[in-house]
């Protein structure tokens, strides 16, 4: 069970999933850092971008992969409109009142797919899901390394996005100080719903990609979305950077959990994770660094 | 207080008429289950917001403690206590349940407590599947087969309702309910001013836990079988956060009124759509947070503003 090919293989298997989970938590991490607002209708949107990702290849044959791209623009639109026609009206009001209103969302979203859809599984089988490439000796399934490729391109793309163009430099500012970036010229509102569009589309895009490994049914979305926080809590809630570790660490916590324990109780690392995180180092696992210098 | 005594007459004389109902109606099972149910969410609702509501810390992990309440009393039911004697104990179970989960998470600022009661609910449903031979598993565990009448249920349920309403509107005119208004609106300022907040705050988390443990032990009875999917699912935690906030969050009787629509909604559109009802309040939660945060008890309070003083008895 512990033998060195048995630990590798592990290893890659969490990797790989550690792409998945970074281009997962990403937009909550976006929403988190502009208006300090948990996203609680992650979940919905994780879960329509999944169905309207068969929708495009029910209609027009479209690949999985394409149908991620196609989300982009149109639940960017999507968040706009959510932002702009209710998030903004609770944003100055308790912290709670955003929570709960998102949590409200993710009820109506939830409960219309599943009016359209019903609960059943659904999947998206296409020419290579099953197709297995062989890697250093170990046979690794086609769609896990294209979602880990895909992941990557988009965050390596978002990182320079963020780094480089006048909306990634405002969004990082508000991230860091809304007070200052309002005070240098940077209109905040609109950097609030871009943010909002952004981490909307990221999370119909993980949808997309999830199609690709995993069946889904409308209640598909809610362990994903416990998972997330985990990670961006993980990666210290306003740290965009740290986004990517805390993906790390949680894929990495539970592959190799399965090999000590049974594989039904998971999603409990998880859970347990983000508790103890929260309550631990609201600051993430960089915090526990810097204060291990000092 | 002059406002607080006709309210409580009020709902006295309202228990006395609806505890008459099974005396009239005995054989009318359709109407005593749904008295049955709508009374078990008014004791959870009312129950819920002593912490949602009263302290503001908005919880969605309830059916923890509602699970361990229901396999409290299934288990010692099936080891041959009286199901009665065993809603206690029940109670009991949950409420120090609600110390291991309350003491660390209870630190957190609101938002993150409402997360981290998330992945606490989640949590305990993913153990007590796979703690099969205590909870039974995927399978859940059948009860002993013999149960008291529908009038006896109906009753039971309507007593754990009053017992709730009373607690509630005894924590809110006391002392400790001031306390944990105070530090609902500014914690800081009310723990400077002495409110000793921590402990207020698991107080109210345990005497909440308390009720909802014990209620879903009279669940387990009258259900005769207890699955872990269902007593410990995420459905029922949001059920109490619904509950609460349609009715009206922080008040005494918006809870009330929250429970008896909501049941009065899901029973209607059970058979025709069974999770519609969810929508149906998702919309409903909206416009309460847009425009009346005080939910239905606000409108009603509207209403009753706008009613010519003639008009009022």
């Amino acid at each position: 069970m512990f033998s060195a090919q048995n630990l590798i293989s592990v290893g890659i298997a969490a990797l790989l999933t550690a792409g998945l989970y970074a281009i997962m938590s990403y937009g909550l991490a976006i929403i988190y850092g502009v208006m300090k607002v948990i996203n609680l209708s992650h979940a919905g949107f994780l879960m329509l971008g999944a169905f309207m990702t068969l929708v495009y290849f029910q209609l027009w044959h479209l690949d999985p992969i394409l149908g991620a791209f196609l989300n982009l623009p149109v639940f960017f639109a999507a968040g706009w409109l959510v932002y702009t026609t209710l998030v903004r009206r609770v944003i100055t009001a308790l912290p709670i009142a955003s929570l709960l209103l998102l949590f409200a969302l993710w009820l109506v979203i939830q409960n219309v797919a599943l009016a359209i859809w019903g609960s059943d599984d659904q999947s998206i089988i296409t020419a290579y899901t099953y197709t297995a490439l062989p890697l250093l000796g170990f046979r690794i399934p086609l769609t896990r390394l294209l979602v880990f490729g895909i992941a990557l391109i988009v965050l390596t793309v978002l990182h320079y996005g963020l780094g480089h163009t006048y909306i990634g430099k405002a969004l990082r500012a508000t991230v860091q100080d809304r007070q200052a970036a309002l005070l240098v010229g940077i209109d905040t509102e609109k950097i609030s719903a871009v943010a909002f569009g952004l981490g909307t589309a990221l999370a119909a895009f993980a949808g997309s990609l999830l199609t690709l490994l995993f069946s889904f049914t409308p209640d598909f979305g809610g362990s994903f979305q416990l998972k997330s926080f985990t990670i961006i809590v993980l990666g210290g809630l306003e740290n965009l950077a740290g986004v990517t570790v805390g993906a790390a660490i949680l894929s990495f916590a539970e592959s190799f959990a399965v090999l000590f324990m049974r594989a039904s109780l998971q999603n409990v690392i998880a859970y347990a994770l983000l508790v103890i995180a929260l309550i631990v180092m609201p600051g993430g696992v960089a915090q526990l660094m810097t204060r291990g210098r000092s | 207080m002059r406002a607080a005594r006709p309210a409580a007459l009020a709902a006295i004389a309202a228990a006395i008429l609806l505890a008459l109902v099974p005396v009239v109606a005995r054989g009318n099972i359709t109407l005593l289950s749904l008295g049955f149910f709508t009374f078990l969410y008014v004791a959870q609702g009312v129950a819920w917001n002593i912490l949602g509501g009263f302290a503001g810390y908005i919880s969605f992990g309830y059916a923890a403690f509602f699970g361990c309440g229901a396999y409290t009393t299934a288990l010692l039911w099936l080891g041959g206590w009286a199901p009665v004697a065993t809603y206690p104990v029940a109670g009991i179970v949950a409420a120090l349940f609600s110390l291991v989960v309350g003491v660390p998470t209870l630190r957190l600022a609101g938002p993150y407590f409402s997360i981290a009661t998330i992945g606490v609910g989640e949590a305990m449903r993913i153990l007590a599947l796979n703690l099969d031979r205590i909870t039974g598993g995927a399978s859940g565990l059948n009860l002993p087969t013999v149960v008291p009448s529908k009038a006896w249920f109906y009753t039971a349920a309507l007593v754990f309702a009053a017992v709730s309403f009373a607690v509630a509107a005894a924590v809110r005119s006391s002392r400790f309910g001031l306390g944990l208004q105070a530090l609902r609106m500014d914690q800081e300022a009310a723990e400077s001013l002495g409110v000793r907040t921590a402990l207020f705050k698991n107080l109210a988390h345990v005497l909440s836990a308390f009720i909802v443990g014990a209620c879903g032990g009279l669940y387990a009875t009258y259900l005769q079988f207890a699955h872990p999917d269902s007593v410990f699912s995420f459905t029922e935690s949001i059920s109490l956060v619904l509950i609460a906030l349609i009715g009206g969050l922080g008040t005494l009787w918006g809870p009330v009124l929250g429970a008896a629509v909501f049941y009065a909604v899901q029973d209607y559109l059970q058979t025709s759509y069974p999770t519609f009802h969810l929508l149906v309040y998702g919309v409903l939660l909206i416009l309460i947070l847009l425009f009346e945060p005080k939910g239905l008890a606000g409108v009603a309070g509207r209403l009753w503003r706008r009613t010519p003083l003639a008009w009022r008895a």
